[in-house]
């Protein structure tokens, strides 16, 4: 990236005290927030990478690994995933059940051991299961995160297969109850597999035949204990999981179209991207006659690059405006903290030593009153606590001061005179904070 | 937001956090302008607004995005990456590993990866997910360039 390139500047080291002075105190404050996002967090930050890796592990093996790191992930990457639709996939932290290894290594012995026990029994309670599954689907998941079936429509084919996951449906019961909120989307793919011999159409499309309580890491088990194909399922399945962490898609065969795994997983894929690339159309300004994602894309490229390059501008003529500005950007901030309303209900703390004045300023896009309070409580608290080599010359500064002095004192180190020192003591506090 | 008590526009918290954020460096760094800057310093200046505002802007939106999140961990290492790409400068900074699940072949693989190195944190992801950062970080760069805008035109007048 560009910006790599230019961090190559000595003033790079005051500016990183800078930024590390600011992204610390925010860091913290989300961390503080959620103290289990830190220890996922720093392994994410290391690696990028590893968060489709977790998705793909985790569609393979179902909903294994009691791990609340991973219920984390899942949370992240399920808040950050796919604007368009609110979320449609996301589902509430307590929603990610992640039952123990263990416990599914032992329903899974237990299930086999049940196996061609209640297959006349199945279609029975099936249809009794499908009743109650939208009620619970209503219940705890939306209906659009019910799992995908597609790895386990597969070993639906297998009569044996289908044995071995609906047996036990007593087992089942059990499971239903406890894991009531989690287990839905695990519940239906067991059923899912129950049902099928009578029917040869893709179970991807319908929900029969619930079978309850099926952990899915089990389903997943047994599916990739099948042959090649199941495993060849499981891949779609993974690919359309990549969004929902947790569930699986539903897909629906329509009439007419191919039904096997790969083109349902391909057209899934496609309908999402679809999807993304007509938000991404509203986005960018001009782009409502252009056809085609290769065209759709070149204009993207081309808008993030203006806008980046903006950014840049912008910010060079901000470094030439004359000094004046100083007493200009108090008034400013002032005036901008009455600007807007809007509740910020979860940062509110209310502090009233700042002194306000309601004046009409620059719309400087809603800078809400009551945020200034948060800043400053968090950026002292966290601020002492963190940068113990880089702040040590403006602990007390930061301590005892208003948050404008802070700053000051830091840029003031990071700005002039201490170049060399400040750089060395840089180095190594990076060196800790990447470690982090 | 994960929060209970959610604003009704999420986007707009952003947009406040990053002006408020901002308004405040520029302070202080404007603090100890010197009354005649050179070249260099104003280049400096320049070098440490934009840093704070791509910086600012990922630590408004918190490490909730893939792309706040590089960002944020590039600026925090960028001496130990200075290093490293000193110490290999055919070696890319990002780590190579092949984004998979990008089957879109005829969409211009060129295209897609001039995406990925646009986006931050764009390297390792796969396609979907790459639109879905896209289009956040867009509408981040967006209110970014808004409020800079803003600053700008109420400075110079």
């Amino acid at each position: 990236m560009e910006k790599q390139n230019t961090f190559t500047n000595e003033e790079n080291c005051s500016s990183e005290q800078l930024e590390s002075y600011f992204f610390n105190p925010n860091w913290d404050n989300s961390m503080n927030q959620n103290d289990p996002f830190e220890s996922a967090f720093s392994s994410m930050a290391a690696s990028n990478g590893i968060i489709g890796d977790n998705i793909v592990v985790r569609e393979l093996i179902g909903r294994t690994g009691n791990s609340q790191e991973m219920s984390m992930l899942d949370h992240q990457i399920a808040q950050g995933n796919f604007p368009i639709n609110g979320n449609r996939f996301s589902s509430p932290p307590s929603s990610a059940p992640f039952p123990a290894d263990p416990g599914f290594a032992d329903r899974a012995a237990r299930f086999s051991c049940f196996a061609n026990k209640n297959l006349g029994a199945m279609n029975a309670q099936l249809g009794s299961n499908e009743a109650e599954l939208p009620h619970r689907s209503a219940t705890n998941l939306e209906p659009g995160k019910i799992s995908s079936y597609q790895s386990f429509k597969i070993s639906s084919c297998d009569k044996k297969l289908g044995c071995l996951s609906i047996s036990s449906t007593p087992e089942k019961a059990e499971f239903c109850e406890s894991r009531e909120n989690s287990s839905i989307s695990e519940q239906i793919p067991a059923r899912e597999v129950g049902t099928n011999d009578a029917n040869d159409r893709k179970r991807k499309a319908v929900l029969r035949g619930k079978a309850k309580a099926i952990p899915s890491s089990n389903s997943a088990n047994i599916s990739s204990e099948n042959s090649g194909s199941s495993s060849k399922r499981s891949k779609p399945g993974d690919d359309k999981c990549s969004e929902p962490p947790k569930d699986y898609i539903h897909v629906r065969a329509r009439r007419g179209q191919a039904t096997d795994a790969h083109s349902l997983a391909e057209r899934v894929r496609r309908e999402k991207i679809g999807e993304r690339m007509k938000f991404l159309q509203d986005l960018v300004p001009g782009c409502n006659k252009v056809t085609g994602k290769a065209v759709m894309l070149d204009e993207i490229i081309n808008y993030v690059q203006s806008l980046q390059r903006q950014v840049e501008f912008l910010s060079m003529k901000l470094a030439n405006v004359n000094p004046t500005m100083d007493f200009n950007m108090q008034a400013l901030l002032s005036k901008d903290m009455f600007q807007s309303r809007g509740a910020i209900h979860d940062e509110l703390q209310l502090l009233d030593t700042y002194p306000f004045q309601c004046q009409q300023g620059p719309n400087l896009h809603s800078v809400i009153p009551s945020r200034i309070d948060a800043f400053p409580t968090n950026y002292f608290n966290d601020a002492t606590g963190r940068n113990q080599s880089k702040q040590q010359l403006s602990v007390d500064n930061l301590v005892s001061t208003v948050w404008e002095d802070d700053l000051h004192s830091l840029v003031q180190m990071g700005n002039g005179q201490n170049q060399t020192q400040s750089f060395h003591g840089i180095l190594p506090t990076a060196q800790t904070k990447a470690e982090r | 937001m994960k929060t209970h008590n959610q604003l009704p526009s999420s986007h707009s918290l952003v947009e406040s956090r990053f002006a408020y954020l901002f308004l405040k460096a520029l302070k202080e760094l404007n603090k100890n302008r010197p009354s005649s800057p050179s070249i260099r310093d104003t280049y400096r200046r320049y070098n440490l607004i934009r840093v704070s505002a791509y910086g600012l802007m990922a630590s408004a939106v918190r490490p909730r995005r893939a792309w706040s999140r590089a960002t944020l961990w590039k600026i925090r290492n960028r001496t130990f990456l200075r290093a490293l790409m000193k110490r290999s400068r055919t070696r890319s900074l990002t780590r190579r590993v092949p984004a998979r699940g990008n089957p879109k072949k005829g969409l211009g693989c060129k295209l897609v990866k001039d995406l990925r190195k646009l986006v931050p944190g764009g390297e390792e992801m796969k396609f979907c997910r790459l639109l879905n950062e896209t289009s956040h970080y867009m509408k981040c760069l967006q209110a970014q360039v808004q409020i800079m805008r803003n600053i700008v035109d109420h400075y110079s007048t």
